[in-house]
């Protein structure tokens, strides 16, 4: 207070910059570190110009005395204050008039964004030494505070960020210095949250409203700047670095969807195989997709021709079929082989389930050959012309090679083989009579793995 | 004990906030009605009782010769001390000044302070050797809300009235206090969305935060003090801005500017 008599010269030049070389709209550097106090829970301090502040934050801890206690929330104490050495004429140490009201306005400030209801019949104190003033020491002492709350791990809605404004030689600037304060016409310190709604306002001097209005907006400015700063900061003791990943992601690995999917899982903390895993995902996704599609195309009956064309051509020539059996075939010699040997119906239990399985066997055992493509038309009734002519021509097919299937079947691994081919068509049997897809929920390349596998 | 009334009146009041009415049938801009008694303290050089609704406040001006501060050699020095007295409330309670009381005080200071109100110059015995100390002490005597209205108020219309006791120290004759501002401060309290002015004790208990602006004559504003643990927007505190300057300037013109020359 004492230095401000003679202070009577320009604060700000005529091109705009202020006596420490700021323009109108600078906040003064400011340096913060983290987790300087061993003994408290949180702490902090702060650089801000000349000013230095110190912030120690404890709990949430029993409140004492018990009557402070309440039954639905944590107390939150503030405790502002300005060491005696802190300023040019020795301060009387101890609470004075001022400290307490700026305790009471910076407790104020945070009680909108720290979760105190969490903590019920506890106290969460905050404790403020201000080392070094220069103006602005309850918008710092706010700042470090925000900080050494996160720090301590109090649940909070968001940071607080406080800067002020003030009006210098008739023009509105931000942060005052202590030159700049002493003879300015105007102090307004605020304090505001993330989303930039105001938890402290005070404010000193001679101001219009218009005055006002700009003001607001360099201090908007200001808390934005000073947010960024104590994210950073906070961002660069809690946040985990990410690790590089051990090896490039080929192609192979991911169509090893499943023990990727697994293996990914069990670390899912790192951010770069949380990626593969969404990859895989990804890939899994399309998949599905591109059999819901396929499955849709099916009932349409419309990209299937060009499998019909190929079943139709392997008909024709005599040759392959020795090799690769038709279904009607392959029930048929299933068909005999069940009556010759029983047991040989467990092979693949899926031929079992196919329905029209027994019907068949009847009408074989009753010989009635005629019956049989009736049935088989019928069986594809509603389909294709072309559909229809394939399955006639199969049947027609299957009287003619009957000899050489008895041939073929004495090879029992070649049997299998031509079993899984009738699970093969079946299944795409089932696709065409589907009527809804939960029938029909089935992979090519998965069921042609399997049959893999079960060799 | 008001506090727990305070909770159960909350939904009352807030109800009547959403059909745009007030728990006593005021508007949202409307103040209680104002009583002013000045000098009704002949031993204080000056004073004045405030009535705002049953809120009393009475404010006693006391001058003395001191030394002034290192910072303003010739200029007289203002102290300004708000005492919530038990007898107001049964909240109250005796002893040294709590943090309420302390920010009142303050920002009853602030507002005179800031906008001028006293011409300090005048106020100078002896440069750098001594001065005149005013001392306004604001008591509250009956708290049924608002009491820092009515304390801005009583503090000004006490310090318009006060004589400057030249005579007694043999300096002259007894002058008037020279006055070069009315400030007057007008609190605003958010419920809900909504901003009223002069609440009352049950509307001051519930609402979320008050705003004081402490407004001059010009329309400028000389102090403002958030008060209260929920946030403001900026459009809330803009529009405060107005409605306190246009408030001031009513009761002003209505209460204050035939004091002023009277002394």
């Amino acid at each position: 207070m004492s230095c401000m008599s003679d202070k009577t010269g320009k604060l700000i030049t005529d091109d705009g910059s202020r006596l420490d070389g700021r323009r109108a709209d600078e906040i003064r550097p400011m340096k913060i570190e983290i987790g300087v106090l061993s003994r408290a829970d949180g702490s902090c301090y702060l650089e801000w110009g000349r000013n230095k502040v110190l912030v120690g934050v404890f709990g949430p801890r029993e409140a004492h005395p018990r009557r402070m206690q309440r039954a639905d929330t944590a107390v939150i104490r503030y405790k502002y204050n300005m060491a005696s050495f802190s300023v040019e004429d020795r301060a009387r140490p101890g609470p004075s008039r001022r400290s307490i009201e700026i305790s009471k306005v910076s407790r104020e400030a945070f009680e909108p964004v720290i979760m105190a209801e969490l903590f019920p019949k506890t106290a969460i104190d905050i404790f403020v030494e201000v080392l070094q003033a220069d103006a602005g020491t309850r918008t710092a002492a706010i700042n470090a505070s925000s900080i050494a709350l996160a720090d301590a791990g109090i649940p909070m809605k968001g940071l607080i960020t406080s800067c002020a404004f003030g009006k210098v030689d008739g023009q509105i600037v931000l942060d005052l210095n202590k030159e700049e304060d002493n003879s300015g016409e105007a102090d307004f310190p605020v304090a505001m949250t993330q989303d930039g709604e105001i938890t402290l306002l005070q404010m000193d001097g001679h101001l219009t409203s218009e005055e006002i209005k700009k003001g607001l907006e360099l201090v908007r400015k200001g808390c934005k700047e000073i947010l960024e700063i104590q994210q950073a900061v906070l961002r660069r003791k809690f946040e985990t670095p990410i690790e590089e990943p051990a090896k490039e992601t080929s192609m192979e690995e991911i169509s090893d969807i499943e023990n990727k999917v697994v293996e990914a899982e069990v670390s899912m903390g790192y951010a770069s195989e949380a990626k593969v895993v969404e990859e895989i995902h990804e890939e899994v996704k399309f998949f599905e997709e591109d059999i819901l599609v396929k499955i849709a195309e099916e009932e349409t009956v419309t990209e299937d021709i060009q499998e019909f064309e190929e079943l139709k051509n392997k008909i024709e020539e005599p040759e392959s079929l020795v090799e690769e059996k038709t279904l009607k075939e392959i029930i048929v010699a299933e068909i005999e082989e069940k009556a010759d040997l029983k047991a040989s119906l467990e092979i693949n239990p899926k031929i079992t389930e196919f329905e029209e399985l027994e019907l068949i066997e009847e009408e074989y055992f009753s010989s009635d050959a005629e019956k049989m493509t009736f049935e088989s038309e019928e069986f594809a009734e509603d389909k294709t012309p072309l559909y229809e002519q394939s399955i006639n021509e199969e049947v027609t097919s299957e009287k003619t090679f009957e000899s050489k299937n008895e041939l073929e079947f004495k090879d029992k691994s070649r049997k299998k083989v031509h079993a899984e081919e009738a699970v093969k068509v079946e299944e795409k049997y089932e696709k065409e009579n589907s009527k809804g897809p939960w029938r029909v929920v089935k992979d090519p390349s998965e069921s042609g793995s399997k049959g893999d596998k079960d060799e | 004990m008001s506090e727990v009334i305070a909770t159960l009146k909350k939904d009352y009041i807030y109800n009547l906030m959403v059909k745009g009415k007030r728990q006593d049938g005021r508007g949202f801009k409307d103040f209680r009605d104002i009583k002013i008694e000045t000098n009704i303290i002949t031993k204080a050089e000056g004073s004045a009782k405030v009535t705002l609704g049953d809120t009393q406040v009475l404010v006693g001006v006391k001058l003395q010769i001191g030394t002034p501060f290192p910072d303003s050699l010739d200029e007289g020095v203002i102290i300004t001390n708000l005492e919530l007295n038990p007898i107001a409330s049964p909240d109250f309670e005796p002893g040294p000044p709590k943090e309420e009381a302390i920010e009142m005080a303050r920002v009853v200071d602030r507002g005179i302070r800031e906008s001028g109100a006293i011409d300090l110059k005048k106020l100078c015995v002896t440069v750098g050797e001594s001065v005149w100390i005013v001392f306004i002490d604001v008591h509250v005597l009956n708290d049924e809300g608002n009491i820092i209205d009515a304390s801005c108020f009583a503090a000004i219309a006490a310090l318009m009235t006060t004589i400057v006791p030249n005579e007694q120290q043999g300096i002259g004759d007894n002058v008037p206090l020279a006055m070069k501002e009315i400030p007057l401060g007008v609190t605003l309290a958010k419920i809900g969305s909504k901003l009223m002015v002069d609440p009352s004790l049950d509307e001051e208990a519930i609402c979320e935060t008050k705003l004081t602006i402490v407004s001059s004559s010009d329309g400028s504003v000389a102090g403002m003090q958030k008060m209260g643990s929920v946030s403001l927007t900026e459009a809330e505190v803009l529009e405060a801005i107005d409605l306190a300057r246009e408030k001031a300037t009513e009761l002003r013109e209505l209460y204050l500017e035939g004091l002023v020359r009277k002394g």
